[in-house]
């Protein structure tokens, strides 16, 4: 083979700051997923939620309105751990519709036109790549999450007396620890099926199937064998029991808190353990 | 163009497509979905006999003798009642507990201690578990190993919410957006197209495909978890049962099988055809079908999980679980008449049908969008 003459120098100049490169791509993701009416539309209906919340929270704060109807609202209106648990319910079911439609965009188109060697060719590595596909679903998942979720809260400490945040700074804790493990395993599950299936349509709806399917089964499970473990396979009520535990409110029967974080970390092992198998920048084809 | 003859192009579109709906990578959990189940069910046969052998083999008790225990016993009056117990542990617990606090005002903590134990006894049929604190019975928990009525009522839930929620649901999302969406992904439709048949016949023949390959995988799948439910009960139940309503159940649960991958396939064809996501259809209709039960009663009818639960012989169990808010709103409304309900999915079908053809009709193929 001829060896023409070597016009091509590489770059040794100064490159930009890691934590830099890592935001670029996040940065254009967002605006592309920004851009998307669909997105807006789940977005704006993620917060319809969280302001029904927050008018509850002035509800139950103004005695005034309600004190005419008797001893059993007051215990019916009051803010604690059972009123935040029901929130991130709510916005748990939100962030893994927005997961499914933001998610199968973000590897699987990469994987599908052979784009991995583009972006390993600059100074990123493969942690890098799922690290920056990780922010960007975390960063639109928080925005129905819990940035509403402590603006509640905060909400809450502001309207409540004096005593109300020593009593309760707990759950304002639980309600940023319990998202951040929530939207992990989402972000994860999200990016494992958009880098298995390599179709963007399919890996949307491997996303539902997965949290709807595997509860499906889980309740299958218990109901046929009369018995409770078989819940530990629905990640959603393994993180409810986990939730349930920081905010204070008694844990759903046969949902040991240990064994619900032993099986949400073993399923992100899973997911990381998929990821690496399937980005790689060179594909055998036999 | 006769009928017949348009008939017979579809019909040889749909064997064409009908190998790739069977036999295709992409359908293999489809075939997941349709039989695990029914692994749930043979598992928990093999288990039940395999625990009822273990506890005959340790003894059994007579009935009344265990109908005879009540709370307050000591464990040695239950031991010269029944004999000795085929499974007996103890273990001891201790406690701190806070009895006050002294003149100093330092709080004073004392150790309880108890002594637990367990007795179990199998009758044959029942199998009970006795627990001691102190030697006093505490608590009892009685019930029979293999419960036919209890295994319908279980196999009618599995059905409900996993099957017709579930599996037929993402099975008919999988198999019939596949037609249209996979071919212009595969960027193949256009060879299709170039077929000389009419669009309409061709999205029929596809339908074709689809309708069969999904409704011999999900009625076998759910007949298959039938049989396993029925497995491991006595003979005469079983034969009782098939005497009595045990066909006309069978019968109706593989029809509602069917008629939900007519109902689900129809819709998902035609959202395959007129929007590019899959993901948006999926998620209207998921939530439409979960908080069917919330509805008002006119709102229910507008939905395929209505008409198919109306034909299921056996109302599903409501979680025990449920919030309590959530159970005082809950009003499902009453079931359709088993005509209503076939003619009311057939009737949707073909509307959603028709409307998919005219948006077949139109179709433009611009492979560079998907």
């Amino acid at each position: 083979m001829a060896v023409y003459k070597r016009g091509y120098q590489r770059y040794q100049g100064p490159v930009t700051g890691h934590a830099m490169r890592l935001l670029a791509m996040p940065r254009y993701a967002w605006e592309r997923l920004m851009q998307q009416r669909l997105m807006i539309v789940m977005l704006a209906l993620s917060c319809i939620w969280p302001l029904l919340c927050a008018v509850f929270i002035y509800i139950s704060n103004h005695t005034e309105l309600w004190s005419g109807l008797g001893g059993g609202v007051s215990k019916m209106l009051e803010i604690n751990g059972q009123f935040f648990l029901i929130f991130m319910n709510t916005q748990a079911t939100f962030s893994v519709m927005l997961a499914a439609m933001a998610g199968p965009g973000l590897i699987a188109p990469d994987l599908a036109n052979n784009a991995l060697p583009l972006y390993f060719s600059r100074p990123l590595t493969r942690f890098d790549y799922v690290l920056a596909r990780l922010t960007t679903l975390v960063g639109m998942l928080s925005l129905v999450t819990w940035v509403p979720g402590l603006a509640l809260f905060f909400m809450q400490v502001g309207m409540a007396q004096s005593g109300w945040f020593g009593k309760n700074w707990d759950l304002g804790l639980g309600i940023l620890a319990g998202f951040l493990m929530w939207i992990l395993i989402v972000s994860l599950v999200a990016l494992a099926s958009s880098a298995y299936v390599k179709w963007k349509l399919i890996a949307g709806a491997l996303i539902l199937g997965f949290f709807f399917i595997l509860a499906g089964v889980a309740a299958m499970i218990n109901g046929v064998f009369r018995v409770d473990w078989g819940s530990l396979i629905n990640p959603s009520k393994a993180m409810y029991s986990v939730w349930c535990w920081l905010m204070g409110v008694e844990t759903p029967r046969g949902m040991d808190v240990s064994s619900c974080v032993g099986v949400l970390v073993g399923l992100v092992f899973l997911l990381g353990m998929v990821l690496e198998r399937k980005l790689r920048p060179v594909e055998v084809i036999s | 163009m006769s009928p017949r003859f348009q008939m017979r192009q579809a019909w040889t579109i749909a064997t064409i497509e009908m190998r790739r709906a069977f036999f295709s990578k992409r359908a293999f959990w489809v075939y997941l979905l349709a039989l695990f189940p029914s692994v749930i069910f043979i598992g928990h046969g093999i288990d039940s006999k395999i625990r009822l052998d273990r506890y005959k083999s340790r003894g059994v008790v007579a009935p009344a003798a265990l109908d005879s225990i009540r709370a307050g016993m000591t464990d040695q009056e239950v031991i010269a009642k029944l004999g000795a117990a085929s499974e007996d542990d103890s273990h001891t617990s201790r406690k701190r507990e806070r009895t006050g606090d002294d003149e100093d005002g330092k709080r004073k903590w004392e150790e309880k201690v108890t002594h637990h134990r367990r007795l179990a006894y199998f009758d044959g049929s029942r199998r009970a578990n006795f627990w001691f604190e102190e030697g006093i019975l505490r608590d009892s928990q009685v019930g029979e190993l293999l419960n036919f009525e209890e295994d319908r009522s279980v196999f009618a839930a599995v059905f409900q919410y996993f099957y017709l929620r579930l599996a037929i649901f993402f099975g008919c999302l999988g198999i019939f957006m596949n037609l249209f969406r996979g071919e212009m992904l595969d960027k193949t439709l256009h060879f299709w197209f170039l077929a000389p048949a009419r669009r309409e016949v061709l999205l029929l023949g596809k339908y074709l495909a689809g309708l069969v390959a999904s409704s011999v995988i999900f009625t076998a799948g759910a007949l298959l978890c039938f049989a396993a439910m029925l497995w491991p009960h006595s003979p005469s139940e079983v034969a009782a049962y098939w005497q009595g309503s045990g066909m006309g159940h069978t019968f109706r649960y593989a029809l509602a099988a069917m008629l939900g991958c007519v109902g689900y396939g129809s819709v998902f064809l035609a959202a395959g055809l007129l929007l590019r996501n899959p993901i948006i259809p999926a998620v209207v209709l998921l939530t439409w079908e979960g908080i069917n039960g919330f509805l008002p009663d006119v709102l229910q009818k507008l939905s395929v999980l209505y008409y198919l639960q109306s034909l299921c012989p056996v109302p599903a169990p409501t979680d025990p679980g449920m919030p309590a808010l959530l159970k005082l709103i809950l009003s499902p409304a009453a079931p359709a008449s088993p005509w209503v309900a076939v003619l009311g999915l057939l009737a949707v079908t073909a509307l959603v049908l028709w409307a998919a053809a005219q948006a077949v009709k139109r179709l433009e193929i611009n492979y560079s969008t998907e």
